[in-house]
C-alpha cells in the first residue's frame, strides 16, 4: 500500500503528464498550420498535423506514451469542443425551410445507399482476399495471430 | 467576465447530458444533440448573439485543433487491423468516399441548391470535427455541415441493419466498413449489436475515412466547382 501522501501525488503527476501530452499535440497541429500556410495546401491543419503524428509514431521518433494520456483526454473530451462551432447553426435559420429539408433528405438518402453500395463491394472483396490468405499464407498466421494479441 | 461564464455553462450543460447518456444511451440523448438544443434555447431566450457567445466559446473551440491531432493515436494502435485486411479496408473506404460524394453531389444539382450547400453538404459522412474542418477549408458553412453530419449518423444508426438485411450484409468487415466510413460515430455505435469485431473495423474505418476523406473532398471541389 502506498502512504496517504501517494495517491494525490501520483494523480498530480499524471495530470501535469496529460497537460504536457497536450502541449505535445499543439505542436504537431501548429506544424500543420504552419505548412498549410506555406504550401497552400487544401487540407485541414488539423489533419496535416495528424499525418506527421502517425508518421513519426510509425517511425518510432515519438514513443506512444508520450502522448497517449493527452490524445486520451482530448478524444474523450472531443464533443465538447465541436459544441461551440455548432452552436453557430443559431445564425442559419434556413435549415427550417424548403431548402433543408432537401439537404437533410439528401443526405439520408446519399448515406444510406453508400452504406448498401460499400458494403456489398468490399463484402465480395473481402471474400476474395480471405480466400487468397487461407491458400497461400497458411504458415503465416500463426504469427499473424500472435502478433495480434501482443 | 461574460467569457468565463459562457465557458463554464457549456462545460457544465455538457458534463451534465454526459451523465444523462450514459445512463440512457439512446442515440437522441447523445450530448452532441441535447447540449446544442439547450444551449441554443438558452442563447435564444436570453437573447445573446452567437458573436458574444463565441467571446467564449472560441477557447473551447481552440482545442479542437489538438484533438483532431489526437485521432493520430487510435488510428496508430489499430494498425494491425488495416495489415489484416488491407486490400478489403483500403479499397472499400475508396468506394465509401467516392459513393458518397457523387451521390450527394448529384442530388444536390438535381435540385439546383446553391455551391455554398453543396459544399457545406460534401464532408456529411466524415467524423464531426473534421467534417467542420474540411468545410471551413473548402468554404462550406462549418455549423450546417455539422448539423449533415448527424443526419448521416442517425440515417445509418437508424437503418443501417435494414440496408444489411436487403442488401445480404453479413460479414463483419463489410458492415464495419461501410457505416464506419458512411456514418461515423453514431452509427457504429449501432454496431455493437452485431459484435466487437464490426465495431472495431468500424472505429478503424471512421478514423481512415476521415483522413481519406479530408484529402478527397477539396480534390473533388478542385475538379467539379
Amino acid at each position: 500500500m502506498i502512504g496517504n501522501l501517494g495517491e494525490p501525488i501520483a494523480l498530480c503527476m499524471r495530470i501535469i503528464r496529460t497537460i504536457v501530452q497536450i502541449l505535445i499535440l499543439y505542436i504537431f497541429y501548429y506544424m500543420g498550420v504552419f505548412i498549410v500556410e506555406m504550401t497552400n495546401l487544401p487540407l485541414p491543419p488539423s489533419i496535416v498535423g495528424l499525418l506527421l503524428l502517425v508518421g513519426c509514431l510509425q517511425l518510432k521518433w515519438i514513443k506512444v506514451e508520450y502522448i497517449q494520456d493527452g490524445a486520451g483526454f482530448l478524444i474523450g473530451f472531443m464533443t465538447l469542443f465541436f459544441i461551440p462551432p455548432m452552436l453557430g447553426i443559431i445564425d442559419y435559420p434556413e435549415l427550417l425551410s424548403i431548402k433543408g429539408t432537401i439537404l437533410i433528405s439528401a443526405v439520408f438518402i446519399s448515406t444510406l445507399f453508400t452504406i448498401f453500395f460499400t458494403g456489398i463491394i468490399s463484402q465480395k472483396i473481402g471474400m476474395k482476399e480471405m480466400a487468397r490468405k487461407e491458400k497461400g499464407e497458411r504458415g503465416e498466421d500463426a504469427f499473424e495471430s500472435n502478433h495480434l494479441h501482443h | 467576465m461574460k467569457a468565463i461564464i459562457f465557458i463554464i455553462s457549456t462545460v457544465i450543460v455538457f458534463y451534465l447530458m454526459s451523465l444523462i447518456h450514459k445512463r440512457y444511451s439512446y442515440p437522441y440523448l447523445l450530448p452532441i444533440l441535447t447540449s446544442t438544443i439547450i444551449l441554443i434555447a438558452a442563447l435564444l431566450m436570453l437573447d445573446i448573439p452567437y458573436g458574444d457567445y463565441m467571446e467564449g466559446g472560441k477557447y473551447i473551440q481552440h482545442l479542437l485543433g489538438p484533438a483532431v491531432v489526437s485521432l493520430a493515436y487510435p488510428l496508430y494502435n489499430q494498425r494491425h487491423l488495416v495489415v489484416k485486411y488491407k486490400y478489403t479496408i483500403i479499397s472499400g473506404i475508396f468506394i465509401a468516399m467516392i459513393s458518397g460524394l457523387i451521390s450527394i453531389f448529384l442530388m444536390l444539382v438535381l435540385f439546383k441548391l446553391d455551391d455554398s450547400y453543396i459544399l457545406t453538404a460534401l464532408p456529411k459522412s466524415l467524423t464531426t470535427p473534421v467534417a467542420m474542418q474540411v468545410s471551413e477549408t473548402i468554404n462550406g458553412i462549418p455549423p450546417l455541415t455539422a448539423v449533415l453530419v448527424m443526419i448521416a449518423g442517425f440515417a445509418g444508426a437508424l437503418f443501417g441493419p435494414f440496408v444489411y438485411k436487403i442488401g445480404k450484409i453479413t460479414s463483419p468487415i463489410s458492415r464495419g466498413i461501410s457505416m464506419g466510413s458512411a456514418s461515423h460515430g453514431v452509427g457504429i455505435s449501432k454496431l455493437k449489436d452485431f459484435g466487437e469485431e464490426d465495431l472495431s473495423i468500424g472505429s478503424l474505418s471512421m478514423g481512415l475515412s476521415a483522413v481519406v476523406g479530408a484529402v478527397l473532398c477539396p480534390i473533388f471541389v478542385l475538379i467539379f466547382f
